[in-house]
Order: C-alpha cells, then sequence, then structure tokens
C-alpha cells in the first residue's frame, strides 16, 4: 500500500454536510471490516461539539488532530473555502490532505498546493474519488465492494472510470495494491509520476494502470520515468478541441493535449496503450 | 469564459496599463460622433471571439468621414460565422516594436507561467515553430504577489525596461481576475510610450461567481440548459446520444462508439449521486435533439442508485430507443423496472455501445 494504511487516523474537513456525513459512514464501515482506524474526527468551523458519522466534530484541524493523533485528512469542504482549508490542514502539521472537492477555482488550487509543500504536506486531488488500498483503507468515496487485494496499481484522473476499470480488474481476476485518484483538474497536488514514485517503493505492487485523459503532459511525464511495467488508457479522443469534456483539465487549448497525439507519443516511448477499457486486463496480466 | 477585447482592455486599463483611446460601437449608435473624440484616423475592430480576425476582414481602417460606413459594413456581417454585435473604435497608433507578453497556468508546475518574445505581433504557435530560441519563459512561485526582478529581467532579455512594469501589472490582473490567460499581442512601444494593442482574457469558470459574473457566455443554449440541472454537456455532430456518470467513463463510453464505427451527438455527464429528475431532464434533452436517432445510458453507480435511474428513464419516456448499461448500488430494483417497460440492458459498457452502433446504423 502506499500513502495510509490500517494504522492511518484520519480526519474529515467539511464533515457535517450530506457528503461528508455519509461518507465518514462509509470509510469507518470499510475501517471496521479490515481492522483499521479509519476516521477519528471530523473538522467543521462553528460545529465544534457536535457529531457527525459517529465521530466528534471540532471547529479545527489543529485541535481534532491534537485530540486524536490524526496525520491524515479526506476533505468535502465547498470549492470557494477548498483551498483555505488545504492550508489549514498544512499549517496543523498533517502529512496527507486528499481533496475529494470539485469546482476549486484553479488559482486557490495552485497557493494551496504550493503552501502544502513547503509545509511537506502531500495532496492529492483536487476533483478526486480518494485512495483506496485493498485490505488497508479508504479515504474518499471509491465504492470498496468492488475492489481486491493484488498486485496492480492504479492511478486515474477519473472516478467512474477508475471503477469500471477496477471492476474488470477485479473480474479478470486481478487484485489491487493501491488504487489512487489523482483528480481531474489542471492544477492537482500528486501527478502520475508522484504515484508512480511511491508505486515504485512499494514491494506489493508489480504494475500499473494509468487512466489518463486529454489535456496536459503528466500522463507521458510519468510514463517516461516509470521503472515499473505499465499499461495507459487515454479517455477523450473524440473531444473536439477548445470544449471542456465535464473536468475542468480535460481540455485542449492552443493545440496543446489532445487525446490522439497523447497516445501517439506514449507508444513512440514504447508504451503499451490500450485503445479500449476491456483491454487493459489482458494487457495487465501478461505483467503480473 | 473568455472576454471580448473592450472588456480585457478594460480591465487592463483599470489595472495601469496604456491601451489606445477608444470607443465601443452597437448597432444605431452614431458612430462620427464618438470617432471626433478619437481622432482623425481610427481603426475599426470587430468585437468577436474567433482567431485570425483580421485576416478574416474583422479589422478595417477607416477616417473620420468612413468611420460610420466601415462600422455598419462590420455590425451587420459576421466573422467566420460569429455575429458581430459591437465594434471597437480605436485611434491608430504609431507603432515603433511589436512584442508578445501572455501568463498562463503551467500544468506540470502548477503555476503561472509568463512567456515573452520581441518577435510580437504574430501567433505565438508561429514562433514557437519558427524561432523557438525568441521566447523566454519563466514559471512564477504562486504565492508570491509581484513578479520577481530578476524574472522580469530574464524575460526582457535586453528589451526597453519600460516593458518591465507591464509584466508585474498583467500578472496581478492574471491573480486578482482569476485568469486561465492573460495575453497581450502585441504590445507595442510608440514614441508616446509602450501600449496593449490587443488584448485577451479567460476567466476560470470555477471562479466566476466570485468575479460577478453571472452568466457564461461561451455556452450553447443546450450547455447552458444542461448547465442548470447540474450536468456537463457538450454537443457533438453525430446520431448516438450519450449519458454517463463521471467525466472519464462518459469520455470513454463516447470514445467507444467512435472506435466500433459509430457517431456520437455529444457528451452529457449526469454528474454523481443523480437522482429520478436529473436523469429525466438529461434523457429529454438528448431525445430533444434532432439528429438523435438512440440514446445509450451508461452508468455505474457508486452513490448513483439504479433504482432512481431506472425512474428517471421511464419518466422521461422519450421516442427513441434507450440501450441501458446499469451497475451498483440497487443494481436489481432498476433493472426490474426497466423489464417491465420493456427496455433493453446490456451487462457491460461495451454490448451497450456495440448495440446502441447497430441501432443507429
Amino acid at each position: 500500500m502506499i500513502y495510509a494504511d490500517r494504522n492511518t487516523r484520519v480526519i474529515v474537513q467539511g464533515a457535517t454536510g450530506n457528503q461528508g456525513s455519509f461518507h465518514i459512514g462509509r470509510m469507518n464501515q470499510y475501517a471496521q471490516s479490515v481492522g483499521g482506524f479509519g476516521v477519528v474526527a471530523g473538522v467543521t468551523p462553528g460545529k465544534g461539539g457536535q457529531e457527525s458519522g459517529g465521530v466528534p466534530v471540532y471547529n479545527s484541524v489543529q485541535e481534532a488532530a491534537e485530540a486524536h493523533d490524526a496525520t491524515a485528512s479526506v476533505m468535502f469542504v465547498p470549492g470557494a473555502a477548498a483551498g483555505d482549508s488545504i492550508m489549514e490542514a498544512a499549517d496543523a502539521g498533517l502529512d496527507l490532505v486528499i481533496a475529494i472537492t470539485e469546482h476549486i477555482p484553479v488559482h486557490d488550487v495552485m497557493k494551496a498546493c504550493a503552501y502544502a509543500e513547503m509545509r511537506d504536506c502531500t495532496v492529492i486531488g483536487p476533483n478526486c474519488p480518494g485512495l483506496l488500498c485493498p485490505g488497508e483503507i479508504s479515504m474518499g468515496i471509491m465504492p470498496s465492494h468492488l475492489y481486491t487485494r493484488g498486485p496492480v496499481g492504479v492511478i486515474s484522473r477519473s472516478g467512474t472510470l477508475t471503477y469500471e476499470v477496477v471492476h474488470e480488474l477485479t473480474r479478470a481476476g486481478i487484485g489491487q495494491s493501491s488504487v489512487v485518484g489523482i483528480g481531474g483538474d489542471p492544477v492537482i497536488g500528486q501527478t502520475f509520476a508522484d504515484v508512480l514514485g511511491r508505486f515504485s517503493e512499494d514491494p506489493q505492487t508489480k504494475a500499473v494502470v494509468l487512466l489518463g485523459e486529454l489535456g496536459g503532459n503528466l500522463e507521458e511525464e510519468g510514463a517516461r520515468m516509470a521503472d515499473l511495467p505499465v499499461v495507459v488508457f487515454i479517455a477523450g479522443t473524440t473531444a473536439p478541441p477548445e470544449k471542456r469534456m465535464g473536468h475542468a483539465g480535460a481540455i485542449v487549448s492552443g493545440g496543446e493535449g489532445d487525446a490522439k497525439s497523447k497516445i501517439q507519443r506514449l507508444k513512440s516511448l514504447g508504451i503499451p496503450v490500450a485503445s479500449r477499457l476491456s483491454e487493459i486486463p489482458g494487457l495487465i496480466k501478461e505483467m503480473v | 469564459m473568455k472576454l471580448l477585447e473592450y472588456e480585457a482592455k478594460e480591465i487592463l486599463k483599470e489595472a495601469g496599463i496604456p491601451v489606445p483611446k477608444g470607443i465601443l460601437i452597437r448597432a444605431g449608435d452614431d458612430a462620427g460622433a464618438g470617432a471626433a473624440q478619437i481622432g482623425e484616423l481610427v481603426i475599426v475592430k470587430a468585437q468577436v471571439d474567433v482567431g485570425g480576425r483580421g485576416k478574416a476582414g474583422g479589422i478595417l481602417m477607416a477616417d473620420s468621414s468612413t468611420v460610420q460606413e466601415v462600422s455598419d459594413r462590420l455590425l451587420g456581417s459576421r466573422i467566420k460565422d460569429v455575429p458581430v454585435h459591437a465594434v471597437l473604435v480605436e485611434e491608430r497608433i504609431a507603432i515603433e516594436h511589436e512584442y508578445y507578453l501572455s501568463i498562463s497556468i503551467d500544468r506540470s508546475s502548477g503555476s503561472p507561467l509568463i512567456l515573452f518574445t520581441s518577435s510580437g505581433g504574430v501567433e505565438i504557435e508561429e514562433v514557437a515553430r519558427t524561432n523557438p530560441d525568441a521566447i523566454r519563459r519563466a514559471v512564477v512561485d504562486p504565492l508570491l504577489t509581484d513578479v520577481p526582478g530578476y524574472t522580469i529581467r530574464y524575460l526582457l532579455n535586453g528589451a526597453p525596461k519600460e516593458l518591465g512594469p507591464v509584466i508585474n501589472k498583467l500578472y496581478h490582473v492574471f491573480r486578482c481576475r482569476d485568469a486561465l490567460l492573460a495575453e497581450i499581442n502585441p504590445l507595442v512601444t510608440t514614441p508616446s510610450g509602450v501600449c496593449a494593442a490587443d488584448a485577451k482574457i479567460i476567466i476560470d469558470d470555477n471562479a466566476l461567481t466570485r468575479q460577478g459574473i453571472s452568466e457564461n457566455r461561451d455556452l450553447t443554449d443546450r450547455e447552458r440548459k444542461a448547465e442548470e440541472f447540474g450536468f456537463s454537456f457538450v454537443e457533438l455532430d453525430g446520431s448516438i446520444g450519450v449519458i454517463g456518470n463521471g467525466a472519464g467513463l462518459t469520455m470513454a463510453t463516447v470514445d467507444l462508439i467512435t472506435v466500433l464505427g459509430g457517431k456520437p451527438a455529444n457528451f452529457l455527464d449526469v454528474g454523481g449521486g443523480a437522482d429520478r429528475v436529473r436523469v429525466a431532464h438529461a434523457v429529454r434533452l438528448l431525445g430533444s435533439m434532432p439528429g438523435v436517432s438512440v440514446i445509450i445510458v451508461n452508468l455505474l453507480g457508486g452513490i448513483t442508485r439504479c433504482d432512481e435511474v431506472a425512474a428517471g428513464i421511464i419518466e422521461a419516456g422519450v421516442s427513441q430507443q434507450v440501450i441501458v448499461r446499469l451497475a451498483g448500488t440497487n443494481e436489481e430494483e432498476g433493472r426490474n423496472m426497466l423489464n417491465k417497460y420493456g427496455y433493453r440492458m446490456l451487462d457491460t459498457m461495451e454490448e451497450a455501445v456495440a448495440a446502441a452502433v447497430e441501432v443507429a446504423r
């Protein structure tokens, strides 16, 4: 597993909203099933003293982290305040923040990620489904019943696409070591390259699936430096230029980042690219 | 959202970057009286968001006697099929040299990226192809509120010092206006100082509210309607309507249609946790699109409940055939409901897409 395990104590920022309270419950169901700590506290400014999803709520990350020895956070705070919340978590000394929130202004993301980096706090996301290490921990909103433990790492810019591929892998009898949603925004904390670096130090992981999409060139940057075998899928080959395909980061702009040229560049690096999702289990099976 | 030239120039002017003297003219306005305040020789620029506007006939020369006629001619026309609703009448400036300056977001470093070159006036992609060494690039730490002096000296590379403050002021605009792009091309020197002869600003759609912008003009009517319902929607030109949940899975569905020889009509991501009402709106929206002969619904429910999705599809009751692939929470209930109404359901995404492509043929 990478980033976290069953011994990680997690707080949830934005704990009292619908999303927050619902997912605290789900994450702790998973923690219970694997014998982990899971979510130990929540944070919502002004709601300190309440309870949400069965855990106590505090006014600040500092208070919650100190009271419960927490080192990581999953964040559901709405877009306008989310950048601030990432900085708060970094300032409170947390090692890891997973930002689920979509629609954060990109200038806020740039500032928050730069600030967190200065304080040695790792940011995953924003606009991501989180992290799931089967048998260890669920930090986010992934449907855990689709996952099984095994040797394959998955890194993805998209939520449901990840579930689809994990579903296919599980049905083909291929388990996963850790599944990381890095987010669909133009600026993100951990990139494909960062997560691949973690996977290469993880003895459990033997091969990695990269699920990318149009926009930017982080897939090529990551795949180029991978020292584990990888299979790549790139979504968005039919996207028209200058149109945003759902994700803020899924856009071809100034003629850069279109899916087809991305696939061409990956292939020219000798990296296997699946043209359909259904090809992924077959390609990965040869590697593990 | 893209701002038009005159809007971008108003912002630059407020930030202390000189722009040519100008006046905005709409249909029915007295262009002659307006131009009189500006000077004898003027330039008339169509306010449309199209690249290569000058070459397409959107920028015309005029003088005080012809400005009305030239303005009227542009106002009634279309530039690259975009109707001209306003023109900007500007003084003609005596250009000594043209530079290029832009600030955008570098996705690799997650930081603002400044580009500057002394070869301005043409498209930057053109300079990048023909003379890449002429472009200076610098990223700025997003936590800095000003561009450091050494960065400005590096960017200018011997260009006149008076351009330095423009770089810093444009950086302020970029930050304060939540811009994805702030571009001045050309940035010119004249006998009376520096001046932004053309300008382009794109605002982050996720920051429109705090920038006081209530409506995103870049969307088509159907796309705007879709946004009101809470889904992401892009029109394409094929015959197979697509509804998915999650941007990546929906994109992959659209792609697979093309791989299997079909033509997708759209991209529609209903978003996480879509309920009956939202699904019904989505199905009806596609049902109303001329040219859509079949609709595929591909949903993998994490927090989305399959019974809600099924109820939405049934409620919409569109005339086109709807092919469904549902997996996840309450899958059984959803399937039973759809079965009762005779909807076609398939187990995997690939089977469902193949079936839709077949029907469209």
